[in-house]
């Protein structure tokens, strides 16, 4: 019944958009991420995620940190002891990150579809 | 083994600080050890607003502002637990010949300029930070009695070590 029911409801959203995607856009609902800042790591240092899920990155350090895109387009801003922020996917989201204050510290996001 | 490493850590402190006095810093107490800690990041705040003021190299310059940024805050966690404590840091021999050598060391760079400054700057950071963590590491976290001090070490550690790890990367940078 509950099958019948998920079929029912995509076949009513692709007829409406005429598209595969709107199947998708009906069965996804944004996930959120937790990424931990500890021992100046990112952990994990790699993470799958989809447009439109969220991240929240939380400092353990004492040191203040950052999630920096290597080419800028996108930060958290400094991160101070026990404080976190958290931010939206979008496409220019993809690729590498890391901490402004200590360039040793890596990371990376993978868009998925 | 580790007898010997924390002879060579002080051994080394000694030399760049040019007091010969033979302290045994594995001696120490909490709240002394807690005073060394306190004057070496002070000292290196002192040497990264040197760099801020006399570098026109930006790689120095954020470098030093890491290094300002990374010791105040663990000052600041030091303090904050000093208090929770209700004790005083004890200065003792091992933190005044620390602020010996500082004195000699930012008079000497402070005459240098351009290249010759961002050398001996990262040099020194990179020596400095290899002599303190291997005095933390060696003399003081084995010795520390109070759990909440021992723990803050050990965070303090893996800072002083990251900091280590970028000097050396500023000193193949600058030569």
């Amino acid at each position: 019944m509950q099958r019948r029911h998920f079929l029912q409801t995509s076949v009513a959203a692709l007829a409406v958009t005429g598209s595969s995607s709107a199947i998708h856009a009906t069965t996804k609902t944004p996930a959120h991420h937790d990424i931990t800042i500890s021992r100046f790591k990112f952990v994990p240092d790699t993470l799958d995620v989809r447009i439109g899920d969220t991240i929240t990155w939380l400092n353990k350090d004492i040191a203040p940190h950052t999630a920096t895109a290597n080419d800028d387009s996108w930060t958290t801003d400094e991160l101070g002891k026990k404080q976190s922020q958290t931010l939206t996917i979008t496409t220019e989201m993809s690729g590498k990150y890391y901490c402004v204050y200590h360039p040793h510290m890596k990371a990376k996001l993978i868009i998925t579809s | 083994m580790k007898l010997k490493m924390t002879l060579l850590a002080a051994s080394l402190i000694v030399s760049m600080t040019g007091t010969a006095k033979a302290d045994d810093p594995s001696k120490l107490n909490d709240l002394e050890i807690a005073h060394v800690a306190y004057v070496a990041d002070v000292i290196d705040i002192r040497y990264a607003h040197l760099a801020l003021a006399i570098s026109s190299n930006p790689d120095i310059h954020e470098f030093a502002k890491t290094m300002i940024r990374d010791h105040e805050a663990v000052n600041e966690q030091a303090l904050a637990l000093l208090g929770k404590l209700n004790a005083q840091p004890q200065d003792n021999f091992l933190s005044q010949s620390l602020q010996k050598g500082a004195e000699e060391l930012i008079t000497e760079m402070s005459q240098l300029r351009g290249d010759a400054f961002d050398k001996r700057y990262a040099e020194n950071e990179l020596a400095y930070h290899k002599a303190v963590n291997n005095l933390v590491e060696t003399a003081f976290i084995p010795n520390i009695e109070n759990a909440e001090v021992k723990s803050l070490f050990e965070a303090g550690l893996e800072i002083f070590k990251a900091h280590e790890s970028h000097a050396e990367m500023m000193v193949k940078k600058v030569n």
